[in-house]
C-alpha cells in the first residue's frame, strides 16, 4: 500500500510533469524558493514521474488484457490472478484525480465490458479463424474496437445460443446449424480406441475437443506460442513491445483550433501553494517523528528449538499460565535394537525379574536384533500410547512452587563448640564410696567441698580435689536429697531422708563458726519443741546427738530440701502435696497441692513450686501466687533457676527440658527434646553460662546458655557435649548433676554408686 | 617401669647405615674412642647404647654395660635413628655427631614407706630425712629405709603441705606443716636421734591466720620466712622467729598454754598477705629472694614482689592448677599442672606456654624440678604415676607406675631418687637415677 500512499501524496504531480514540459523556464524561477522544501519536492516530483509511466504503461497493459479476455478467456485459467492484479492496479489509478485520463478510461471500460458482453461468439470466430485474426497486434487492436460487426462475418456452426450444453446432453445432436438443421453428434469412439488413436497422433498435444461444436480443434504453432507467452505473463505477441517510446500525438500548441483557447491559467505557473504547505506538513511531521514509516519487520528466527524451551511460551501465555505436558523419557541406548552388551541383562537377572514384584520389574528389557528387519512389531506401542494420552488428558498438572533452599542455611546459626569454652568435657576424678545409689549433691560455696546423699543410708562429704571422702553420716533411712547451706558462715547440711530433714554440723569452718553452728543447732530445737503447736502436726523438731544435729520429722515423707540464698530459710517438699517452708526460727507456709521440685529465687523473695504440670511462682512478702508457667509437660521433675533470676529450666519425666524466659512468657521459651529417658535433674552454673541436664538414660548434657542484659536479646542456648560414663542400673541412670560454683566442672550423681567430676 | 624395650632389628636386607661419631661429657671411663663408625640406621636407643656398650667393653674388658641416652643436636633420640633423621631433617649423608649421656633411669624401687592414710605432701629437700604430710592429720619424717622417726602430731585437719625450713647438719631440724584445719604449725626436731619407735612430737608454734584450708607452703631460702597458699584466696607470709623476743618485734603474739601438751606453743600471726587470686591459692613456691610465684584455681600463675606485696605478673593457663614450681635454666622456667593432663611449662616472659607435656591421663597433682639439672623434672598425676621429663624430648625418660591409685604429692630426694605419696598410703622411692 506503501505505493498507493505516496500516489496519492503526489496527486497533482502528473500535471506538474506536464507544466514542466510546458513551461520548464517559469518554473526554474520558482525553483528559487526554499531550497530544502524544493529538494524534497524535486524528489516527490521523481517519483511522480516513475508513476506515470506506470499509468501510461498500465493503461496499455488495460487494452492488452481486454484483447487477452477476448482470445483466451476459455484457454487461460492460470491467467486470472494477472488479470485480477491489473484490474487492482486500474482502480487505484481511478480513484486519481486525473480528470482527462480518468474520461478517457470510462470510456475505454465501456467499451471493454461491451466487448465482453459477446466475448464468446468473439473467441469462437478467433477459435475458427483466430490465425488471420491474431497474426499482427495492431490489427487486433483495431479488431477489438469493431468487434461487433467481426462477429456477423464469422457464424459458428451452432447457433444454439449461450444455453448449457447439458440440456442437449440426452439428445442425438448437439444443436442447430444456421439452416436449422440439427447438427448430430459425432460418432463417440469408445475410449480405448480414442487413447490409441492420440497415442499414434503426434499432433495430439494440440488438440483441443470443442464441446459446443463437437469437433477436436487442432491448434497451430502460433496459438500455442501464443498461449505459451499469456502463460508467463507477457503480451501475447512476439513483436508488441509493452514498453514502447510515448509518442505525444496530440500537438495543440501547433494547431488551428485547440481544445480551449482561454489562456493559462496563473495558477499552471505558480507552485501551489497548499500543496507545499500539505508537503512542509509532511515534512515537519516525520522530522517530529509523528508520522512513522512501517518499520522493518523483525525476522523470525529461521531456526528454533522443536522441543523448545517451555518455559518462554509459558511465559506467552497471557495470565493464564501455560504448563507444559510432561515430557516422556526419550529413548535412550538400551531402546536401541541393538545395544551394547551392557545393557543386555544376563539370563541371572532376567530369573530375578520373574522374582520381582511387578511394580519393581524393568518395564523393558533392552533384547538384540541383527538388523531392522528382525525387529517384531513392539506389543505395547498402543499400550503404553494409550496411557500416554490418558497420562495428558487426565492427570492434573498443578505448578508447584518448590522453593530451593539448602535445609542447612535454615538452621540457626549457633557459634561454634570451641568458641564457648570452657565447659565440662571430660570426667578425670570420680567420688568412691558410696554403696547404693547417689540419689543428691550438693556443693558448697567454696567449691571445696561437696556432700551426697545416697539410698545407702549415708550423707558423704568430699574433698573436690582429690576424691576424698571427708565425713560419713549414717542417717539410717535413704537420703533423698541433701543441700548445703549457702552461706559460708553456716556450714550446715541439710538431708532428707524418709520423712525426717536432718541439719547436719558439718564441721567447716573456724571456731566461731563451729560455735555458732552448734548453738543454732541446740537452741533451735529447743524453742521448737516449746511453740510450735499448729506446726507440730506438719513438723516435730528433735535433737539428734548421734548425728549431732537437729531431726525434723514430718509427716511424710519428704523427697526434696532447698536452702534460701542467705541460708536462713529452708523448704521441703512433700511430694504427697504439701510443701511448706521453714525458717529456723519458724515460719511455715503452707500450700496445698502436689508439688514435685521448688527452688528459691536467687536475688528476690519469690519461690518456685513445680506442680505436676505447671510451675507456680509465689512471692514470699505478700504470700501469694503471682505466676504459673505452663510447661506443657506430662511430669515435671525438677527445675532451676538461672542466677539472674529471670529465667527458669523445668526438666521432665518425658526427657524434655523447657527453658523460661519469665519476662516473654508463661509459655517455653524452647523445648529442648534430648534425652530419651526421665530428666532426673537440671542445673544452672552460677557464674558460666552453663546449664546442664541429666537423665536415668545414664547421660548428662550440657548446654551454652547465654542470658544477655539487653533485653531485646532471646537467650542463646547451644548444646555443648554429651557427658557419658555413668552405667545404668535398676533403671536409673544419672540422679543428680551439679555445676561446681566457681569452675565450669560438672558433678554427676549415679545410680551405679559413684560421683563423677567432670572438667573442662 | 618402661624400660629397654625396644629390640634393635636383624633384617639385614633392608639394612642402611648411617656413618656416626659418638662423642660425651663424661669422665674417662666412660669415654669411646672418637672415631666415625657405620651404624645400622634403624637402631634405637637401646640399639645405640649396645654400640656404645660395645665399644667400651673393647676398651675395657671389665667394663659392665650400661644405659645410655643420645642427643642429637640437643634433642634426645627417641625413636629409630633414621625416623629420627628424618623427622628433624637431618641429613644422613654427613658423619653423625651424637653425644651419648647416662640414661635417666630409676635403677631401684625402695621399699615403700606405709602410712595409715593417704600421703599428701611430700618433701625431699633434707638429703637425710623425707618429710611427709598425710590425710590422717599427722606429719611423719623417715629415714631412708621405710623407717619413721617422727611423727609430728598436733593437727586436727589433713596435712596438706610439708616443707623442710633449716637445720644444722642433722640437729635443730625445723619443718612447717600446712593443714586443711587452717593452721600451720611449725616443729622442731633433731633428726638424728635413733630411736626404734616412731618419737612423737609436737609443734612449737601454731600459725593462725587463713580462713580456709591451707594448701600449700614455700619456705624462703633462708629458711626465716614462709608463705602460705590456702582456699581464702590469699598468700600469707610469716617470718620464723625461734625466740619470743624476736617474735613479739615482728609480730603481736598470743601466748598460749596448751592443756594437752607440756610445751608451751605460741602462736603467729601474718606478716602480710598477697591478695590477688580470687579462687584457692594451690601452690607457692619461693625460689628467689624476693619472688613469689603462686598457682590458683582462678588459672592464673602470678609473681609477687614480696617487698611491695603486689603481683608482678601473671600467667592464664585456663584451667585450674594444682602445683607450680620454677626451675630449669637460669631458674626461670615455670611449670605447672592442674585439672588436665598436661604439664605445661612457661618462660615467664612469653605468655604461651614453651613446653607442653601430654602423656598423663588425669590431673597433674605435683610437678618438681631437678635441683641441678635444667632439664628435668617430675610430674605427679591422679593416673598413678609419676613421670620424668627431660626438656630435650617429649616422651617420658622413664614412668614410675609403683602407684596404685592416684599420686598426691612427688618430689626429688637426694638428686637421684624420686619420692611419691599416694592414695595408696604408700611413700614409694625410686632411687639410681644418674643425673649430673
Amino acid at each position: 500500500m506503501r505505493a498507493g500512499k505516496t500516489v496519492s501524496v503526489e496527486a497533482t504531480s502528473p500535471k506538474k510533469k506536464k507544466n514542466n514540459n510546458n513551461d520548464k523556464k517559469k518554473k526554474k524561477q520558482n525553483q528559487t524558493e526554499k531550497k530544502d522544501d524544493q529538494n524534497l519536492l524535486k524528489k516527490t516530483t521523481e517519483s511522480a514521474n516513475s508513476v506515470q509511466t506506470e499509468n501510461d504503461a498500465s493503461l496499455k497493459i488495460q487494452e492488452l488484457e481486454q484483447q487477452q479476455q477476448n482470445t483466451t478467456q476459455e484457454l487461460a485459467a492460470t491467467d486470472s490472478d494477472s488479470d485480477s492484479d491489473y484490474q487492482v492496479f486500474s482502480e487505484d489509478e481511478v480513484s486519481e484525480d486525473y480528470e482527462s485520463l480518468r474520461e478517457s478510461e470510462d470510456g475505454e471500460s465501456e467499451s471493454s465490458g461491451d466487448e465482453v458482453h459477446g466475448s464468446d461468439d468473439d473467441v469462437n470466430n478467433d477459435n475458427d479463424d483466430g490465425h488471420e485474426d491474431q497474426s499482427d497486434g495492431s490489427e487486433s487492436h483495431q479488431g477489438i474496437e469493431e468487434s461487433d460487426s467481426s462477429e456477423d462475418e464469422v457464424a459458428p456452426r451452432n447457433t444454439i445460443g449461450d444455453v448449457p450444453l447439458e440440456w442437449y446432453k440426452d439428445e442425438k445432436h448437439i444443436g442447430y446449424d444456421i439452416s436449422g438443421k440439427k447438427i448430430t453428434k459425432k460418432e463417440r469412439q469408445d475410449k480405448l480406441a480414442s487413447f490409441l488413436a492420440s497415442v499414434d497422433d503426434s499432433k495430439n498435444w494440440r488438440k483441443i475437443y470443442d464441446e459446443y461444436n463437437d469437433e477436436d480443434v487442432e491448434l497451430t504453432k502460433e496459438e500455442t506460442k501464443i498461449i505459451r507467452r499469456l502463460l508467463k505473463g507477457k503480451a501475447p505477441h512476439a513483436d508488441f513491445d509493452p514498453y514502447a517510446d510515448y509518442v505525444d500525438w496530440f500537438k495543440y500548441e501547433d494547431s488551428l483550433h485547440p481544445l480551449s483557447n482561454a489562456p493559462e491559467p496563473k495558477r499552471r505557473f505558480i507552485p501551489s501553494k497548499w500543496e507545499s504547505k500539505k508537503v512542509l506538513r509532511y515534512v515537519r511531521a516525520i522530522r517530529k517523528g509523528l508520522i512513522k514509516f512501517d518499520e522493518p519487520k523483525e525476522e523470525e528466527p529461521r531456526f528454533y528449538l522443536m522441543w523448545g524451551d517451555d518455559s518462554s511460551t509459558a511465559e506467552k501465555a497471557n495470565r493464564l499460565s501455560y504448563i507444559p505436558a510432561p515430557k516422556s523419557k526419550l529413548p535412550g541406548h538400551e531402546e536401541s535394537y541393538n545395544p551394547s552388551l551392557e545393557y543386555i541383562p544376563t539370563q541371572e537377572e532376567l530369573n530375578s525379574y520373574q522374582l520381582m514384584y511387578d511394580e519393581d520389574r524393568p518395564k523393558f528389557i533392552p533384547k538384540r536384533f541383527t538388523s531392522f528387519r528382525s525387529i517384531p512389531s513392539y506389543e505395547n506401542a498402543v499400550k503404553e500410547s494409550f496411557e500416554r494420552c490418558m497420562d495428558l488428558y487426565l492427570c492434573p498438572r498443578v505448578r508447584k512452587k518448590r522453593i530451593n533452599i539448602d535445609p542447612e542455611t535454615l538452621k540457626p546459626k549457633l557459634p561454634s563448640r570451641k568458641d564457648l569454652k570452657p565447659y565440662p568435657a571430660t570426667c578425670y576424678l570420680e567420688y568412691k564410696g558410696h554403696k547404693g545409689a547417689v540419689m543428691s549433691i550438693s556443693t558448697e560455696a567454696s567449691g571445696q567441698w561437696i556432700a551426697s546423699g545416697s539410698t545407702d543410708g549415708t550423707v558423704r562429704i568430699w574433698e573436690v580435689e582429690s576424691g576424698r571422702c571427708l565425713r560419713v553420716w549414717e542417717i539410717g533411712e535413704p537420703v533423698h536429697c541433701v543441700a548445703w547451706n549457702p552461706s559460708p558462715e553456716l556450714p550446715v547440711l541439710a538431708a532428707s531422708a524418709g520423712q525426717d530433714v536432718v541439719l547436719l554440723n558439718t564441721g567447716f569452718g573456724n571456731e566461731e563458726d563451729q560455735k555458732r553452728v552448734g548453738e543454732l543447732l541446740q537452741v533451735e530445737t529447743h524453742t521448737a519443741s516449746d511453740d510450735s503447736d499448729n506446726m507440730a502436726s506438719i513438723v516435730s523438731w528433735l535433737q539428734d546427738d548421734k548425728l549431732g544435729g537437729i531431726r525434723l520429722r514430718h509427716f511424710k515423707t519428704v523427697t526434696s530440701v532447698d536452702w534460701h540464698r542467705r541460708g536462713d530459710y529452708l523448704s521441703t517438699v512433700m511430694p504427697a502435696d504439701i510443701l511448706f517452708s521453714v525458717h529456723l526460727i519458724f515460719i511455715v507456709f503452707v500450700y496445698s497441692f502436689l508439688s514435685m521440685d521448688h527452688v528459691f529465687h536467687p536475688t528476690r523473695s519469690i519461690f518456685f513450686v513445680s506442680t505436676k504440670k505447671t510451675i507456680r511462682v509465689y512471692d514470699l512478702l505478700k504470700q501469694k501466687l503471682i505466676k504459673k508457667l505452663e510447661t506443657g509437660l506430662r511430669e515435671v521433675s525438677s527445675i532451676a533457676i538461672h542466677p539472674a533470676g529471670d529465667n527458669v529450666i523445668v526438666g521432665s519425666r518425658e526427657g524434655k527440658l523447657c527453658w523460661f524466659d519469665m519476662d516473654l512468657s508463661s509459655k517455653p521459651y524452647r523445648i529442648l527434646k534430648c534425652h530419651p529417658k526421665d530428666i532426673t535433674n537440671v542445673a544452672f552454673h552460677r557464674s558460666y553460662p552453663l546449664f546442664a541436664s541429666c537423665s536415668d538414660d545414664g547421660t548428662a548434657y550440657v548446654f551454652h546458655g547465654m542470658v544477655y542484659s539487653d533485653l531485646n536479646q532471646n537467650p542463646l542456648i547451644v548444646p555443648l557435649e554429651i557427658l557419658r560414663g555413668h552405667t545404668s542400673s535398676n533403671g536409673r541412670g544419672v540422679m543428680d548433676c551439679k555445676f561446681h560454683p566457681r569452675q565450669p566442672w560438672l558433678f554427676t550423681a549415679g545410680a551405679d554408686s559413684t560421683i563423677k567430676l567432670f572438667c573442662h | 617401669m618402661e624400660f629397654n624395650i625396644e629390640t634393635p632389628e636383624q633384617d639385614e636386607k633392608t639394612l642402611r647405615r648411617a656413618q656416626v661419631r659418638f662423642v660425651t661429657k663424661l669422665k674417662a671411663p666412660l669415654k669411646v674412642p672418637n672415631t666415625s663408625i657405620a651404624i645400622p640406621s634403624n637402631l634405637t636407643r637401646f640399639g645405640l647404647s649396645s654400640v656404645v656398650n660395645n665399644l667400651l667393653q673393647s676398651v675395657n674388658p671389665e667394663w659392665k654395660s650400661e644405659p645410655f641416652d643420645f642427643l642429637i643436636n640437643g634433642e634426645l633420640v627417641r625413636m629409630s635413628l633414621e625416623q629420627f633423621l628424618l623427622a628433624k631433617g637431618i641429613s644422613a649423608e654427613k658423619v653423625l655427631e651424637i653425644e651419648y649421656i647416662k640414661a635417666v633411669v630409676p635403677q631401684k624401687e625402695e621399699e615403700p614407706c606405709l602410712h595409715d592414710d593417704w600421703v599428701s605432701a611430700v618433701d625431699g629437700s633434707h638429703p637425710g630425712f623425707i618429710l611427709t604430710g598425710s590425710y590422717d592429720s599427722l606429719g611423719r619424717v623417715w629415714k631412708a629405709e621405710g623407717l619413721c622417726t617422727h611423727i609430728l602430731e598436733g593437727h586436727s585437719g589433713a596435712v596438706s603441705s610439708v616443707r623442710f625450713l633449716k637445720s644444722d647438719g642433722m640437729k635443730n631440724v625445723t619443718v612447717a606443716t600446712a593443714s586443711k584445719d587452717q593452721t600451720l604449725r611449725l616443729w622442731k626436731f633433731d633428726a638424728e636421734d635413733l630411736i626404734n619407735h616412731p618419737k612423737k612430737i609436737n609443734a612449737f608454734k601454731i600459725l593462725r591466720g587463713h580462713k580456709a584450708s591451707v594448701q600449700s607452703i614455700a619456705a624462703h631460702t633462708s629458711g626465716d620466712m614462709i608463705c602460705s597458699g590456702s582456699w581464702d584466696c590469699s598468700i600469707n607470709l610469716w617470718r620464723m622467729n625461734e625466740s619470743d623476743a624476736e617474735g613479739d618485734q615482728v609480730s603481736t603474739k598470743k601466748r598460749k598454754v596448751n592443756n594437752q601438751a607440756d610445751e608451751s606453743q605460741f602462736e603467729g600471726e601474718a606478716v602480710s598477705t598477697l591478695v590477688g587470686h580470687t579462687q584457692c591459692v594451690s601452690s607457692v613456691v619461693w625460689p628467689q629472694h624476693e619472688t613469689i610465684y603462686s598457682a590458683s584455681w582462678d588459672h592464673s600463675v602470678r609473681r609477687w614482689d614480696v617487698e611491695a606485696g603486689k603481683d608482678v605478673s601473671d600467667i592464664f593457663c585456663g584451667k585450674v592448677l594444682n602445683c607450680i614450681d620454677v626451675g630449669g635454666e637460669g631458674s626461670a622456667l615455670i611449670a605447672a599442672g592442674g585439672s588436665d593432663p598436661i604439664l605445661r611449662i612457661w618462660d615467664p616472659r612469653t605468655s604461651a606456654p614453651v613446653f607442653q607435656f601430654s602423656s598423663h591421663n588425669s590431673w597433674i597433682s605435683a610437678c618438681k624440678w631437678h635441683d641441678n639439672s635444667w632439664f628435668h623434672l617430675i610430674s605427679a598425676s591422679y593416673d598413678g604415676k609419676v613421670m620424668l621429663w627431660d626438656l630435650r624430648t617429649a616422651w617420658p625418660l622413664a614412668v614410675i607406675d609403683s602407684h596404685k591409685d592416684k599420686v598426691l604429692c612427688a618430689d626429688w630426694w637426694r638428686s637421684d631418687s624420686v619420692i611419691s605419696g599416694g592414695v595408696d598410703s604408700k611413700l614409694c622411692i625410686s632411687s639410681g637415677l644418674s643425673i649430673q
